[in-house]
């Protein structure tokens, strides 16, 4: 593929979950679902093969690599720089190629594959509300500075994110239709609250591949983030709530 | 282990520090001590009650004062050095201070006595002894001190290479140490500094001819193995824990450019944080337990109570010190410490100190050798009778003498609680606030819950 930055960005997201990751390979796309070793969030990602310039794959067939070594590998790439993964069966070791100026190439070893299938969450979602990533992670790091877990609400006309700290409080608002909510539908007021740790790790890694996102919610229930991507493909968080007890 | 910051200190001749001299009239011992009495040093904490206490009233709190406890081992100690030559055998054992580092003191421990005193120095060993016999035997040990740069020690020349011989032997060696002085024991009317014989700066060392451990050996020769891989290693050997820290604070690993000294306590903690991170990453790989666990050791009046549940690794330690027993019964001065790391494993260093990396290490070791993984949660509880520490080493083999023991077994996390509810004085209330794992385990809900 000739952009070698956007591959880059999304890895850089799945390593926010995941150290190893077992990638479906398919003759039409290119899929991952794997949960964090806390299983606590999940992410769901997919790529049709026209994000890519050229995409061959003969049968549906798993690679799994570890995404920390192969990021070490993709940092080294700049901005339009061709790049070139080729899997080979027989070794099970995947070669990188990466063409600028000039040209190398790398290999490296691909592991077990999982077996395990992860399912996707069953939820009912009541509101749904888009927003842009930037508004989005600027509201997480002002929650941050006050506590480690903050209560996200939603009514028809405002989310409003609710930490509370050991000593001190925030409330972050944003309005329906403003420059940070774009859109918010509510079937019903919803509230669940989420761990800032990951939630910010998430919005941040993620941000760099896509502008707006759409979080859907429901009382004590998982959220889900779906980033938007500019070209084609999906990039989608699920993150499980903290329930008060007490 | 823990900062309790004394506003300055008093330093007085014993024979101006009266209660320190009434403790020593007591008839048996002053005959033997009267020509001595100026290789004692009394130093006081002006904050301190320990003059108002003279070592009766126990104003601390603690079931019995540290410092008669201290002084009657010196009282031991002092008559068997008969002058300025220490002719004895070394467990072996070498102490590399951190004072004013990096110019540091450093030099052998040497006992006055002829005698297989290898147990000395091996606290792998100690677990069960009551703190009169370590203190014991801690203060025959005379420390040789010599001050040197932490990495110019190469350079240094016989006394420092001797001391360096000594730390990798794997036997207890004759030793013939020649100070400069007298031997002075210090005693701190504080309660933090460990026990600690005699000591005095060093004229001249000779170490007889030693074996040394062949892994040790073969780590030291090799100039281009870093630290980390050669700590590994030998622990990968079964060379013991405390061996290895040995061999470190000499300098005695790493890159030949690199190799310095480390102050001893300095280099306990490397090696606990060494090879517990290697364990850890082995840890994560493993499958789940399958219940809740609790592991339960108690000594030195020091009650453990090791948590694990089946959830990835994460881990924390939280210590209690003086609870609301009888010295404080309104459990207003409870001090809680604790720290915590996530799954991917911490880069700063613990606010509690080097009990968070040993802890770390001995529950690592069990769940390696089971090949399973859990969240590990050690909850330690010390209590009034712990009248001084003794050093991290207590940390590490309570722990791993709680997880040689058979577990406990509970389906949820509530009936776990319980339990340890019931060996704390402390409630259990107090813990689950301090703890952030416990708090994470009740509140966090699993995205596989709603699959």
């Amino acid at each position: 593929m000739t952009d070698a930055k956007l591959l880059r960005d999304m890895f850089q997201a799945i390593a926010i979950l995941i150290d190893e990751a077992t990638f479906k390979l398919t003759p039409d796309n290119i899929q991952l679902r794997a949960m964090d070793p806390s299983r606590v969030a999940m992410i769901d990602f997919l790529w049709p093969k026209t994000i890519f310039d050229e995409y061959e794959c003969d049968q549906p067939q798993k690679m799994c690599v570890n995404i920390t070594e192969f990021l070490k590998l993709l940092r080294r790439t700049a901005k339009d720089e061709i790049i070139e993964l080729t899997l080979n069966p027989e070794t099970a070791r995947l070669q990188i190629s990466i063409t600028g100026h000039y040209t190398r190439t790398f290999n490296m070893p691909t592991l077990e594959p999982q077996e395990e299938e992860t399912p996707t969450p069953k939820i009912t979602f009541k509101a749904t509300a888009k927003t842009t990533t930037e508004g989005l992670r600027q509201a997480i790091e002002d929650a941050q500075l006050v506590s480690d877990h903050v209560r996200i609400e939603v009514d028809t006309e405002k989310l409003t994110l609710n930490a509370t700290g050991d000593l001190m409080g925030a409330t972050i608002t944003l309005k329906k239709n403003s420059d940070a909510l774009l859109d918010l539908q509510t079937q019903e007021p919803s509230k669940a609250t989420f761990s800032l740790s990951y939630l910010a790790e998430i919005i941040k890694a993620a941000s760099a591949t896509s502008e707006i996102a759409t979080l859907q919610f429901a009382n004590d229930m998982p959220i889900q983030i779906d980033f938007h991507q500019p070209k084609e493909g999906k990039l989608t968080f699920y993150l499980a709530p903290r329930i008060e007890v007490e | 282990m823990r900062g309790r910051v004394s506003k300055g200190r008093a330093r007085v001749a014993c024979k101006d520090n009266r209660w320190i001299f009434e403790l020593l009239d007591k008839p048996a011992l002053t005959n033997e001590f009267t020509d001595n009495r100026n290789l004692l040093v009394a130093e006081q904490s002006k904050a301190g009650l320990c003059v108002a206490c003279k070592g009766s009233r126990m104003l601390c709190g603690k079931t019995r004062c540290p410092v008669v406890v201290r002084v009657n081992s010196f009282m031991r100690t002092i008559p068997l050095i008969k002058d300025l030559d220490i002719d004895g055998v070394s467990p072996p054992s070498v102490f590399v201070g951190r004072i004013g580092y990096p110019y540091v003191y450093a030099g052998p421990l040497v006992p006055p006595v002829h005698e297989d005193t290898s147990l000395y120095d091996i606290p792998e060993l100690w677990f069960g002894k009551t703190i009169d016999e370590i203190v014991g035997f801690r203060s025959m040990l005379i420390r040789g001190k010599h001050r040197v740069h932490v990495r110019r020690f190469e350079e240094e020349g016989k006394i420092m290479d001797m001391t360096r011989e000594l730390a990798l032997a794997s036997n207890a060696t004759d030793t013939e140490l020649s100070l400069k002085k007298k031997p002075r024991g210090l005693i701190v009317l504080n309660d933090d500094i460990q026990p600690f014989g005699p000591s005095a700066p060093i004229r001249d060392l000779r170490v007889a001819s030693a074996r040394w451990d062949h892994h040790v050996e073969k780590a030291y020769y090799d100039l281009d193995l870093k630290a980390t891989p050669a700590v590994l290693g030998l622990y990968k050997n079964g060379v013991m824990v405390t061996k290895i820290q040995r061999a470190f604070s000499v300098g005695a690993f790493g890159i030949k450019q690199q190799r310095r000294l480390v102050p001893t306590r300095w280099s306990i903690t490397a090696v606990d944080s060494i090879v517990s991170k290697e364990l850890m990453n082995k840890v994560k790989a493993y499958p789940l337990i399958n219940e809740y666990r609790l592991y339960e050791s108690s000594y030195l009046e020091n009650q453990f109570e090791v948590l694990m549940i089946p959830d990835a690794w994460g881990y924390e330690a939280i210590e209690a010190w003086y609870p609301g027993t009888v010295w404080n019964p309104g459990g207003k001065n409870i001090v809680m410490y604790g720290d915590w790391e996530g799954n991917e494993g911490r880069t700063t260093y613990a606010s509690i100190g080097g009990c968070y990396y040993a802890a770390r290490l001995a529950a690592c070791e069990l769940l390696v050798k089971e090949r399973r993984q859990a969240m590990v949660i050690v909850f330690r509880e010390a209590r009034p009778g712990y009248i001084m520490p003794v050093g991290v080493w207590q940390v590490r083999e309570n722990v791993r003498n709680a997880v040689r023991q058979h577990p406990l077994k509970f389906s949820t996390l509530e009936q776990a609680l319980q339990r340890i509810s019931s060996q704390f004085h402390i409630p259990i209330q107090r813990w689950i606030r301090n703890s952030r794992l416990i708090i994470n385990a009740r509140t966090q809900r699993k995205i596989t819950q709603y699959a």
